[in-house]
């Protein structure tokens, strides 16, 4: 606590004129704050403050409305003493009392403060503690208890000091005189309604205090309770030994003053509403139990007033209680919505579902740079909207790198929120695949479409307390309401984007599609590196003879049987080569379909994402020595590329569609030809064999130094190829 | 035009570390403006936006990740956020640790050395930073500036042993022999900062030498109190040799001056007074350590002289300085103790030390004098200014009323003194007992009679006193009976259990009872005496000896009055126990009695007590020569 000297007018403004300081020991309040659960590792806001206010000796020259404005008072010189000593009274000073969140009671005797550089004290000696509330104190008063004739009111000061805690415990202090004579302290504690949202005294013996549900008045004077036996006669009057509060029927009051100007026996209140209503209520007190249900007859507009008054409150409480149902019956329609949905998208495995999600993919180009781009469509074909709370999520998770067997592939979730989604409207949404910041693509890659119900979203909302008096309770409760996951998860669909949906046919000439090629005008460093290889003296040559001659192009090929081919492709695909129709199905998900349907393309030169070329060769051909019938006609796919990656990764994508074909097509028939068993089993020892080599030459490299496992890679790459030409011809 | 091309230079990074630095640069030149602004409110306000400024820098610094470029800049903005934070709050609080502990946090961010993050002590991470700082060496001037920072806040919470790691560490840790913080700071020297690093508040040199003297003011004040003179000598003299303000310095001084009267080098010490007062306006240590000084050679007159000067100096408000936005010297000294030597008191307080001094001395005139000053000036509501009680340190305000009394009586001014008491009862009054329906009561003997503070009590003797010094005897002796009254009902063993809240627990001792009921006791006596009633008078002597056998002084009227009356045999065996008693060493409780009390026992000790005994001697010699 720091005071400072108030600059009076005309001074020179001198902000540091400090006069004193001194310590208050400052504690936690007592298990924490009521209502609310300590939370670990997060600072703890405080809800209590301090309150101060100043106690004057009587005879001190304050101008009587300065000193309630300013929340002081003059305590009579018996108790002023008492409670604070011999040395205040006899320098007549003021005394500062603090009531402390912890329940302290504090007192600093105004003129033995010192700032901590003029003299330095003991800073903590000069508070001295006058009792513990043990709750946080709301509220210091001082109550004139006895009653004065009208004309003495002015000189009289009061004899008793209150002090209100948050929990309804009020303490009460008076001088009076032991059996002996001796000057002793009466002290008192009550216990009034909690919790305590503030209090005001008036000159008199009252107290006012507000609490979420009422403003109650107390009467201290000692005249309300004749009966107490044990209070000898002739003594000056003790304090009451219970408190009787009356209600005034008001509730959530956060500010309270008591007027000064009120005439006589009545008293007038300004009181600040929770909500913001500033009301003044006068009181009658010259009636037996003050409130307004004992109002006089005569004071019919007094009454009127009151009950508008009262109405208000109600109105308040009810528009407030109004909001909070409103808020739960949108919650409940949200849930309703999402049930709905739920359970449509669950029930339909089979069919097109009622939501769905559709992924296409598309070359774009995006700052200087040519980017893969995915495009979601959900569609919601449901009869139900797709509302608040509801978001879409999209996965996308990229195969590991060939180069690198350690790394995991990696996932990238975007979630949208999908607002207002209503029967039969779709939305669009597109997202860059790569190539990433190394500009690689690692292929293939796989999105999938999840929708997500928010739970807490929709539902906590409903639940969140929005008036801090009445609804600390559900802040309690609302862990146990919500279950443990916090929403609902539907999957959509999974899409992979593989190499044949990644080319580009920079040779097919169409304005339209045209890229360049990504790696532009650049050198390759394996031309320029196969440049420098060149023997002197040789021609010179072009990049292409040059790989041509030093990098034969690797190349793999599938066979399958021309009359599975046939029976798969047969829907949409009349009146064209089987070639033709084969590569068209191949690539039926490139953008390029329409060309290579436009110019009937058996085969076709493309460009991989990083930019090396492929070619696909599709032909017929007739294997002889397999069936026992006679040649088999059959379709061989050849792939070739420079890069043997992207090779591999072409080979691979045209192996998954041609698995997803075979099973459809085994589900239908299952009638393969003729076959000589002798010759199969041949093909198949060779593969063992060839797998064998592959497990053993693997294992070398493992352990084997740098000069040999060089060779042993060279083989184990020609091992690869010959796996990868294989005699054998799908059925 | 150069901060246009670096703005649209491609790099964004770079353009950020710049804009960053020139805002930092900016700030810190606020802070000088601010500094050098006249208006103490204007330079508020300044210095409180560029400290706004700072934590904004700090926070967008510290929102991406810590890089190695940028490093020297954080740490830069750090360490003038931290100077400016404390010199405005004028002392370190628990966040510039925590400051200090996030910018460590982000050095090791950048090695990946941060490893487990598990609870690790300031100083387990200032190792840490300052091994993998070997490794950054652009970092190790503004590191220097924040070990600074870091031990000024381990000096300003006497963390010592933390503080000499640090600097042992910044040493280069092959001296770990040598423990003495001293000398550990002597050594350190900071690396010089590069011309084109970012401006700072203060630098590490500065701060450095800052340190030292406040360590060795720190130590030698330590070591004064405990009592190890010489080694606060030099700890004294080294602070006195570095770079000081002048408030500094005349406290160094004081404690200088202190330091050499205590080892017996007056000469010596008085120099450095002198110095100390030539020094500046804060006068008033050296002025209360010259007092004593005085004192100890034995010259009242000087010694009342200097103290006659404090009060002066202490009633002039000296309008403190702004302080520097620095980390000052100021602001490492400990927390102002009253047991310091150092320690001066307020104005009123010293007046009250003047006015007990001169009472003390014999100079009743400027006693009386002195302390209707400082009652005046205890009072006196109407002057704005405000002037503390003597309390706590001193004695409790109605002794202070007592004391004026007494000194007002010695003084010869009686109705003054009378005046005095009736005040102080009167200001009371509403505290004490009520008397007048409990006589009633008390007569019955059904309800124990009230207790009364002793200074109460002590209130009346001193009234009966000066009515003996206006020729009231009646007055005088219906004080005093009042007065034993009031002793009598006051029971030594329940003294706890009356109303708690007096300040009587200084002098409610039961040597200051039993002394009190003497001295009312011999005074009544002797008025009976000076109106003839001489067995009334011998009562009183006779019931004082009982009281307080101790108290040669009632025996020693009780042995006149025996005499007066004849009664030979009692007085002949009261001469025998008091010769007895003269020939053993007197004891000198009467010091340990409160001043007013001390002053009363003066005038009612018999003025011939030698002629007496002496007397007594040869008459009681001459029957057994016979």
């Amino acid at each position: 606590m720091q005071l400072f000297e108030c600059p009076c007018p005309g001074e020179d403004p001198h902000p540091g004129g400090q006069i004193g300081e001194v310590q208050l020991s400052a504690c936690t309040p007592p298990g924490g704050v009521p209502g609310k659960p300590e939370v670990p590792g997060k600072p703890e806001v405080p809800r209590f403050l301090p309150v101060l206010c100043c106690a004057l000796p009587p005879g001190s020259r304050v101008p009587h409305g300065h000193l309630w404005g300013s929340g002081g008072f003059m305590l009579e010189e018996a108790l002023f003493g008492l409670l604070f000593g011999a040395d205040a009274t006899l320098l007549e000073s003021p005394v500062i009392l603090c009531g402390l969140p912890d329940g302290q009671l504090c007192c600093v005797v105004l003129k033995a403060l010192v700032t901590s550089k003029s003299a330095p004290g003991d800073l903590k000696a000069l508070v001295k503690i006058l009792h513990h509330l043990e709750e946080p104190v709301i509220f210091i008063g001082a109550l004139r208890t006895k009653h004065w004739a009208e004309e003495e009111v002015e000189n009289v000061h009061s004899d008793c000091l209150v002090a209100l805690g948050h929990r309804g415990r009020t303490l009460a202090i008076k001088a009076g005189w032991d059996e002996s004579g001796n000057l002793v302290p009466e002290l008192r504690e009550y216990s009034l309604p909690g919790p305590v949202l503030c209090a005001a005294c008036g000159g008199g013996s009252r107290m006012y205090h507000s609490t979420p549900s009422d403003l109650c008045v107390v009467d201290l004077a000692h005249g309300g309770t004749p009966m107490d036996p044990e209070e000898p006669d002739g003594r000056s009057g003790g304090l009451p030994p219970l408190l009787f509060p009356a209600s005034l029927s008001i509730c959530s009051v956060v500010t309270l003053s008591v007027s000064s100007r009120a005439p006589k026996g009545s008293a007038e209140l300004l009181a600040l509403s929770a909500k913001g209503r500033l009301m003044t209520c006068s009181l009658d007190l010259n009636s037996e139990v003050p409130g307004p249900a004992k109002m006089t007859r005569a004071d019919a507009g007094q009454r009127i007033k009151e009950l508008l008054s009262g109405i208000g409150n109600v109105s308040e409480r009810v528009s407030f209680l109004k909001k909070a149902v409103d808020q739960r019956n949108k919650a409940l329609t949200s849930l309703n919505e999402a049930m709905n949905v739920s359970c449509a998208l669950l029930s339909s495995r089979e069919g097109p579902r009622p939501v769905s999600c559709t992924t296409t993919i598309a070359w774009s180009r995006l700052e200087l740079q040519d980017v893969l781009m995915a495009t979601c469509l959900l569609e919601n074909s449901s009869g139900f909207s797709l509302d608040q709370g509801w978001t879409l999520c999209i996965q996308v998770l990229s195969s590991p790198s060939a180069l690198d067997l350690d790394s995991a592939g990696s996932a990238i979730t975007y979630t949208m929120p999908v607002d207002q989604l209503s029967p039969g409207s779709r939305r669009e949404v597109i997202l860059p695949l790569g190539p990433g910041e190394n500009g690689m693509l690692e292929l293939p890659v796989t999105v999938s479409c999840t929708l997500f119900y928010n739970l807490r979203e929709v539902v906590g909302g409903a639940l969140a307390p929005s008036d801090s008096f009445e609804d600390t309770f559900l802040d309690e409760c609302l862990p146990t309401v919500l279950p443990e996951q916090e929403g609902v998860c539907l999957p959509l669909g999974r899409h992979t984007v593989d190499m044949l949906q990644c080319l580009r046919f920079p040779g097919l000439a169409s304005p339209r599609t045209q890229a360049p090629c990504p790696l532009g005008a650049t050198t390759d460093p394996v031309d320029t590196f196969l440049e420098t290889l060149r023997e002197p003296g040789s021609e010179p040559a072009g990049p292409a003879s040059l790989r041509a001659r030093y990098l034969p192009p690797s190349a793999a090929s599938i066979r399958v049987s021309a009359e599975l081919l046939r029976a798969a492709l047969e829907e949409g695909h009349s009146g064209v080569s089987l070639c033709c129709a084969t590569l068209q199905w191949l690539l039926a998900e490139n953008a390029a379909v329409d060309m290579v349907r436009a110019q009937a393309l058996s085969s076709i030169q493309g460009v991989a994402p990083d930019g090396s070329d492929i070619h696909l060769i599709v032909r017929e051909v007739a294997v002889t020595d397999l069936c026992l019938a006679g040649p088999l006609q059959a379709v061989e796919i050849q792939v070739e590329s420079s890069s043997l990656a992207d090779m591999c990764r072409t080979h691979h994508a045209i192996i998954g569609r041609m698995q997803m074909m075979v099973m459809a097509q085994a589900a239908q028939r299952s009638s393969p030809p003729d076959l000589r068993v002798q010759y199969l089993r041949q093909i198949h020892a060779n593969h063992e064999m060839l797998l064998q080599e592959v497990q053993t030459l693997r294992d070398r490299l493992c352990t084997e130094d740098e000069a040999s496992s060089s060779a042993t890679a060279q083989r184990l790459l020609q091992v690869y190829g010959q796996l990868r030409s294989p005699s054998l011809v799908l059925l | 035009m150069s901060h246009q091309t670096r703005l649209g230079s491609s790099e964004p990074r770079a353009s950020c570390l710049d804009l960053w630095r020139e805002k930092n640069d900016w700030l810190v030149r606020q802070a000088k403006v601010a500094q050098d602004s006249g208006l103490s409110l204007r330079r508020q306000q300044l210095a409180q936006e560029t400290l706004e400024g700072l934590r904004g820098l700090l926070h967008s610094v510290q929102g991406l990740p810590a890089v190695v470029p940028v490093l020297p800049l954080e740490l830069t903005v750090i360490c003038n956020f931290i100077i400016l934070r404390v010199s405005l709050a004028q002392g370190f609080t628990e966040d510039q640790a925590q400051d200090i502990q996030q910018g460590l946090e982000r050095v090791l961010a950048t090695q990946e050395q941060l490893g487990p993050r598990l609870e690790r002590g300031l100083w387990e991470l200032w190792d840490s930073v300052l091994r993998a700082s070997s490794l950054l060496p652009e970092l190790l001037p503004v590191l220097h500036l924040l070990a600074g920072l870091q031990a000024a806040l381990w000096l300003s919470t006497d963390r010592l042993g933390d503080m000499a790691l640090l600097l042992q560490t910044l040493n280069g840790s092959q001296s770990r022999a040598s423990e003495h913080l001293l000398l550990l700071l002597k050594t350190w020297s900071p690396p010089a900062e590069k011309s084109d690093a970012p401006l700072t508040l203060q630098d590490a040199r500065g701060l450095r030498d800052v340190l030292l003297t406040a360590f060795a003011y720190r130590q030698g004040l330590q070591d004064l109190i405990t009592g190890s003179l010489p080694r606060a000598l030099n700890s004294l003299h080294e602070a006195a040799s570095g770079p000081c303000p002048r408030p500094v310095l005349v406290q160094v001084y004081t404690a200088l001056g202190t330091c050499l009267r205590k080892m017996g080098n007056p000469q010596r010490a008085l120099l450095y007074l002198v110095a100390a007062l030539k020094g500046g306006s804060a006068g008033g240590p050296p002025l209360l350590e010259a007092s004593r000084l005085y004192r100890q050679l034995g010259d009242t007159a000087a010694e009342l002289e200097s103290l006659e000067l404090l009060v002066e100096a202490l009633s002039v408000t000296h309008s403190s300085e702004a302080p520097q936005l620095l980390i000052e010297v100021e602001l490492l000294l400990p927390q102002p103790d009253p047991a310091s030597p150092l320690h001066c008191g307020t104005q009123s307080q010293a007046k009250h030390l003047l006015a007990s001094r001169c009472l003390q001395t014999g100079r009743a005139e400027d006693a009386a004098e002195h302390y209707l000053d400082l009652l005046a000036l205890l009072l006196d509501d109407s002057e704005p200014r405000f002037s503390p009680p003597p309390c706590p340190s001193g004695p409790c305000m109605p002794e202070v009323f007592l004391e004026a009394a007494a000194a007002l009586i010695q003084a010869g001014q009686a109705q003054d003194a009378l005046t005095v008491c009736e005040e102080l009862l009167s200001r009371t009054s509403s505290l004490l007992p009520k008397m007048s329906w409990l006589w009633e009561d008390a007569r019955k003997g059904t309800r124990e009679p009230p207790q009364c503070p002793l200074w109460v009590s002590a209130t009346h003797l001193l009234q009966g006193q000066a009515w003996v010094q206006l020729g009231a005897q009646k007055e005088a002796v219906s004080e005093f009976s009042w007065c034993l009254e009031l002793l009598f009902r006051v029971t030594p063993k329940v003294k706890e259990q009356g109303a708690p809240s007096y300040c009587e627990q200084c002098c409610r001792s039961d040597v200051v009872l039993q002394q009190l009921r003497a001295a009312a006791l011999i005074s009544r006596g002797l008025e009976w005496v000076a109106s003839g009633q001489d067995t009334k008078a011998l009562q009183d002597f006779l019931l004082s000896v009982q009281m307080c056998p101790g108290n040669q002084d009632a025996s020693f009227h009780l042995l006149q009055t025996l005499r007066k009356l004849d009664r030979r045999d009692e007085a002949t065996a009261l001469w025998w126990r008091l010769d007895a008693q003269t020939k053993l060493p007197q004891e000198d409780t009467v010091w340990s009695l409160p001043l007013y009390l001390q002053t009363y026992l003066s005038w009612i000790h018999p003025p011939d007590r030698e002629a007496l005994l002496e007397e007594f001697r040869t008459s009681l010699l001459e029957p057994c020569d016979l």
